[in-house]
């Protein structure tokens, strides 16, 4: 694994090392006017297409149903709430946003707590059967969630969990498990072991040792694959559509979006669909905004191991 | 979820994995399916008397599932769930509205555990034809030969003809069709007056009559590829029962042999691909029904094809000024079958309660409710429809919509056009028939491959043993 | 690491809950699906009928099927190579080159970038409907219409739609990998640059001969996720496209017809075989992939 090839490396920066001096740049480096602005032309153009939908979206709530289909880039002509307060009562926007981050939360923890526990385990003693249940573990990524819904359902619901956010924040531990123990364990594998080992002749626990050295020492990895968790867990749809069906008081935000737009469908609310739309994006952008580093390492850290 | 791969999962080791899940998973897969086979009716029961002739449990909880689409859910809400807890004060009523019956209900299905009503329609219904084979569905004789509710006789005598029989399958009525509809071609009245536009009543005038409208600058004729493509195959198929009378409508029901590839099939279909070809904008096929039938409330089109929910549906988009109009679909040629008056007139819309339901009294009684006198007209008040009780809407205002159904049906009389039951029956085939229409519409195939296209999947869904084979005679 | 005292105790009580939650919810019913791939399961009552291998029969004949593993091969080319591509050659912009600390607003690019990657697909889908509304009030149509071109059916023609939905998702995913290539580019340690830098390299030159090279395994990794995104679609194909397929099945995927012939069709025992056959088909890929792949690192 290239263990040393990791986002955090760029942060230092290659700048800040002891190596020789600067070299001058060749002309070549120094660059030609034309080249750099066709560049940063392409980065620009490539930046629209990714702020004007949402920006399109945000101002579309604003308008009738009328300017959306006849006039699709024209302004709002006036700022009326409206359809945002439909968006939040009727549409029930506010009550997915809090079942989103109640089942996303215990989700995570939970994915966090057991993958931590047992990928630790498994990268950190011999015993018989580790390779096998790591393979057990990591041979679910492998498989498509679809082959799994129907008879998934049946364990769900024989469990008496259907239709409950505790069935849902099993089901997504269980479905992020493969991920974060592959991931974990690589990473605990690069740690030192003499530490550990030092604490243990000191007398600690095994359990000690785990939750006060191990986890501070790995809190990189951690923290990469606990973005890694929230994202994936914050956007499924399959999974609530299927398990939290039969009661909409309980449904998640993916869950209600969804709705929302068949529901636009019948009652031709495209204001109050766009919204509700925004409504779901802003948060993502406001913590986004806040936790780039972090979103964007533990998103691609995951492939650099 | 987010599937990655392990970077060296040796094949050996992963199937060793699987082996000992197979262990471990051994008696879990044996419960998972369980085995329920509990007989069909199995809620509590209350003493028959007068007032309770089906017997229902006062205390037991029901649950009713609507479809929330173009008829709200305010019609349970506010009409029938209140009917039935006036009468049963002690019974917890539990609502679910959806717009996904068939995601949200078909693993409650699998699962047993099931709701006492359900609403099945929209574009997501579940196929019934399936429950029903599958002995899911609970047979409604007994609803239908219930007392009426504040009425003489049986809830069967109450109803529109032919109502109990549009139920019907495999020989038993599993399904109860509430609300009777008028399909045709919907305009507005209004512009086509001001215009001096009127209706054709031939292929040939409707033809002149769509390049007028183009010619002002309308889209002469549309309807939904992206999601209801099945409203131009209803079109597609009265027109081949004007032609040929209602027998090639059962025949298609019943998966006959070369109905599809038949002569008034194939004529129906290349008159309405010429419409297609001259009159139909391609944008078309890339939108969703209510995205159409609002730009038509706004002025750009002139005939949509639909049923009479329509008008109730659009209600927050039509301008005061728009008032809907029906016309029947044109005749093709003079010796048709069927006069140019004859209509698609049906009680469609299934209810259905599940065999496994816990109160599966209750949801016959709330099912009588419905078909009261007074229930039928609360939802027609609410929705702005007619249901198959007779006479239940009677000195209702009518909207300019539902008046133009009536008077539609006066005029057809005795000439009415069967409803398709293939819908209900063979979901899979419809779904193809829904993807050649677009096709044939939108000129990607020749009216001679549509039929041929079409009719090797109903052969194909006739030779699969796996689905359960429905016939009609009628 | 040795087993020391109470080793065996504390690896139980570790491995236990993690493992018990993990077989009860994914391994059983992965199992259970191949179980029923061999029934005639409806989906509905409670005891499937065991057929054997015919569903596979039928599958194997079944042209829809055929029709949907070919935009699977479609996507499975396309999807990596154009976005392996963009998100390189902006990844390159972004650094100019190796080592160097990149373009001025390169850090506001990335982050722009990257931002489709937080969205869930429902989101996405539900915002393209409206870019690609087929008549002048789309978005793209809107455009297009400013300098006088008559609409596009971006999703109504059967040659165009399937392009556009890989568009989409190409659109998702190129931020990613420009973050994932251009941390990856700055980590190329500067002696090697410098040393590249002095021999004369030209940038393009670098960037083939240093750059990409360094950047191998990186590339791997990501053409296997990419890989496994084609295998999937379902949501952007169920959200976007024209009667969830179509038009005429010019957009369908597995995913799609899996979860069309469950919920639609009610013939559960058919959709598990559909789903075993996308498991046999991505499987295969992710094995091909890291054989063909598999190369002598570059180590530093």
């Amino acid at each position: 694994m290239s263990a040393n090839l990791t986002v955090e490396r760029t942060e230092g920066g290659p700048d800040n090392g002891s190596g020789p001096p600067p070299v001058r740049r060749n002309k070549h480096d120094r660059g030609n006017p034309a080249f750099k602005g066709l560049s940063h032309l392409a980065l620009f153009v490539w930046a629209l297409t990714v702020i004007l939908p949402i920006l399109w979206t945000f101002l579309a709530s604003f308008k009738t149903n009328t300017q959306i289909f006849t006039d699709p880039l024209g302004l709002p002509s006036s700022i009326s709430w409206d359809s945002w307060g439909r968006a939040w009562e009727k549409a029930n926007v506010g009550t997915y946003l809090f079942n989103s981050v109640i089942v996303v939360a215990c989700g995570t923890a939970g994915t966090m707590l057991l993958g931590a526990m047992a990928a630790y385990v498994l990268s950190r003693f011999s015993f018989r059967g580790n390779r096998f249940i790591y393979t057990l573990f990591v041979s679910g990524m492998v498989f498509p969630v679809f082959l799994a819904l129907v008879p998934l359902f049946f364990v769900v619901r024989n469990l008496g969990l259907l239709n409950t956010h505790l069935g849902l924040i099993l089901v997504y531990i269980a479905y992020s498990l493969p991920f974060t123990v592959f991931f974990l364990s690589a990473f605990f594998r690069t740690l030192p072991v003499p530490i550990a080992e030092a604490a243990m002749i000191d007398g600690a626990s095994h359990t000690r040792t785990f939750f006060q050295i191990m986890v501070p020492m790995a809190k990189p990895g951690l923290i990469s694959i606990t973005v890694f968790n929230v994202i994936g867990q914050w956007n499924q749809y399959l999974l609530p559509i299927v398990l939290l069906a039969g009661d909409d008081k309980k449904w998640v935000l993916t869950q209600g979006i969804a709705n929302i737009s068949t529901n636009a469908g019948y009652q031709a609310d495209w204001p109050g669909l766009f919204a509700a739309l925004t409504m779901t994006i802003i948060p993502a952008l406001v913590v986004y905004l806040i936790f780039q580093r972090q979103i964007q390492a533990g998103l691609t850290s995951g492939a650099l191991k | 979820m987010s599937a990655a791969l392990p970077q060296n999962p040796s094949r050996r080791s992963v199937l060793k994995g699987l082996g000992m899940a197979v262990l471990a998973a051994g008696p879990l897969s044996a419960c998972a399916f369980g085995s329920d086979d509990k007989p069909a009716n199995n809620g509590p029961t209350g003493t028959v008397s007068a007032n309770n002739p089906l017997g229902v449990a006062a205390n037991a909880p029901l649950e009713v599932v609507i479809f929330k689409g173009g008829l709200g859910d305010a019609y349970a809400t506010e009409v029938h769930e209140p009917m039935y807890k006036k009468a049963y004060p002690e019974a917890t009523i539990k609502h679910m509205p959806t717009q996904q019956i068939s995601q949200t209900m078909q693993p409650r299905f699998a699962s047993g555990d099931v709701p006492d009503v359900i609403a099945n329609s929209g574009s997501d219904v579940m196929d019934n034809g399936a429950l029903a084979s599958e002995g899911q569905l609970l047979d409604l004789t007994p609803l239908f030969d219930a007392p009426a509710i504040g009425g003489s006789g049986k809830v069967r005598d109450g109803l529109l003809p032919g109502t109990v029989e549009a139920g019907i399958l495999s020989g038993k009525p599993y399904l109860m069709k509430y609300i009777y509809t008028v399909y045709g071609l919907w305009y507005d009245q209004a512009l086509f007056e001001k215009n001096s536009w009127t209706p054709a009543t031939t292929f040939e005038e409707f033809d002149a009559l769509l390049g007028k409208i183009k010619a002002a600058g309308l889209k002469p004729y549309a309807y939904a590829g992206k999601n209801a493509s099945y409203y131009q195959y209803w079109m597609i198929a009265i027109t081949a029962a004007k032609i040929a009378g209602n027998q090639v409508l059962i025949d298609m029901d019943n998966l006959k042999e070369g109905v599809w590839t038949s002569e008034p099939v194939l004529k129906a279909a290349t008159a309405w691909a010429e419409i297609g070809k001259k009159y139909l904008d391609p944008s078309f096929e890339g939108l969703t029904h209510t995205e159409v039938q609002t730009a038509q409330n706004q002025g750009q089109i002139g005939f949509y094809p639909s049923g009479s929910w329509l008008e109730n549906e659009q209600k927050e988009q039509t301008p005061a000024t728009f008032k809907y109009g029906l016309t029947p679909t044109p005749s093709v040629t003079s010796s048709d079958k069927l006069p140019f008056g004859a209509v698609r007139a049906a009680a469609g819309e299934a209810y259905i309660i599940p065999a496994k339901a816990k109160n599966p009294q209750g949801g016959l009684e709330y099912m009588r409710m419905m078909l009261s006198k007074e229930g039928a007209r609360g939802f027609s008040e609410k929705t702005g429809n007619i249901t198959v009780v007779k006479g239940a809407a009677d000195g209702l205002p009518l909207s300019p919509g539902t008046k133009a159904s009536n008077d539609a049906l006066n005029k057809a009389g005795d000439n009415i056009i069967t409803y398709n039951l293939f819908e209900d029956w063979y979901k899979e085939f419809e779904t193809e028939l829904r993807a050649k229409t677009n096709a044939l519409m939108f000129g990607r195939i020749t009216p001679d491959q549509f039929c041929k296209d079409v009719q090797a999947k109903a052969d194909a869904v006739r030779n699969d043993s796996a689905v359960t084979k429905q016939n009609r005679t009628s | 690491m040795r087993m020391p005292r109470g080793g065996a105790r504390f690896v139980i009580s570790f491995l236990a809950l993690p493992i018990i939650i993990y077989v009860i919810f994914v391994i059983a019913p992965y199992l259970q699906a191949f179980y029923l791939a061999l029934t005639d399961w409806k989906g509905i009552t409670a005891s499937p009928k065991f057929v054997g291998f015919k569903n596979f029969e039928v599958l194997f004949s079944d042209s829809v099927f055929w029709k949907a593993v070919l935009h699977h091969g479609i996507l499975l080319l396309v999807l990596p190579l154009v976005t392996l591509i963009i998100a390189l050659f902006f990844a390159f912009l972004l650094n100019m080159g190796a080592g160097t600390k990149g373009v001025r607003g390169s850090r506001f690019y990335q982050a722009v970038f990257f931002f489709p990657q937080v969205l869930a697909v429902a989101v996405i889908g539900v915002l393209f409907q409206a870019m690609y509304r087929p008549d002048k009030g789309g978005v793209l149509n809107g455009l297009l219409d400013l300098v006088g071109v008559e609409p596009i059916g971006w999703l109504t023609k059967p040659n165009l739609a399937l392009w556009m939905l890989i568009a989409v998702l190409v659109w998702q995913a190129v931020g990613f990998y420009v973050v994932l290539f251009a941390a990856g580019m700055a980590s190329i340690p500067k002696e090697i640059v410098e040393a590249a830098q002095l021999d004369g390299c030209s940038k393009g030159r670098m960037f083939f001969q240093v750059t990409l090279p360094l950047l191998w395994d990186t590339m791997q990794v990501a053409w296997v996720y990419l890989g496994i995104a084609a295998f999937d679609g379902f949501a952007i194909v169920q959200v976007l496209s024209v009667d969830r397929g179509g038009p005429d099945g010019s957009t369908t995927v597995l995913p799609l017809e899996i979860w069309r012939n469950a919920f639609t069709f009610s013939k559960y025992g058919y959709a598990s075989a559909m789903g075993v056959a996308l498991f046999v088909l991505s499987l295969t890929f992710a094995v091909l992939t890291l054989r063909v792949t598999r190369r002598e690192r570059i180590e530093y």
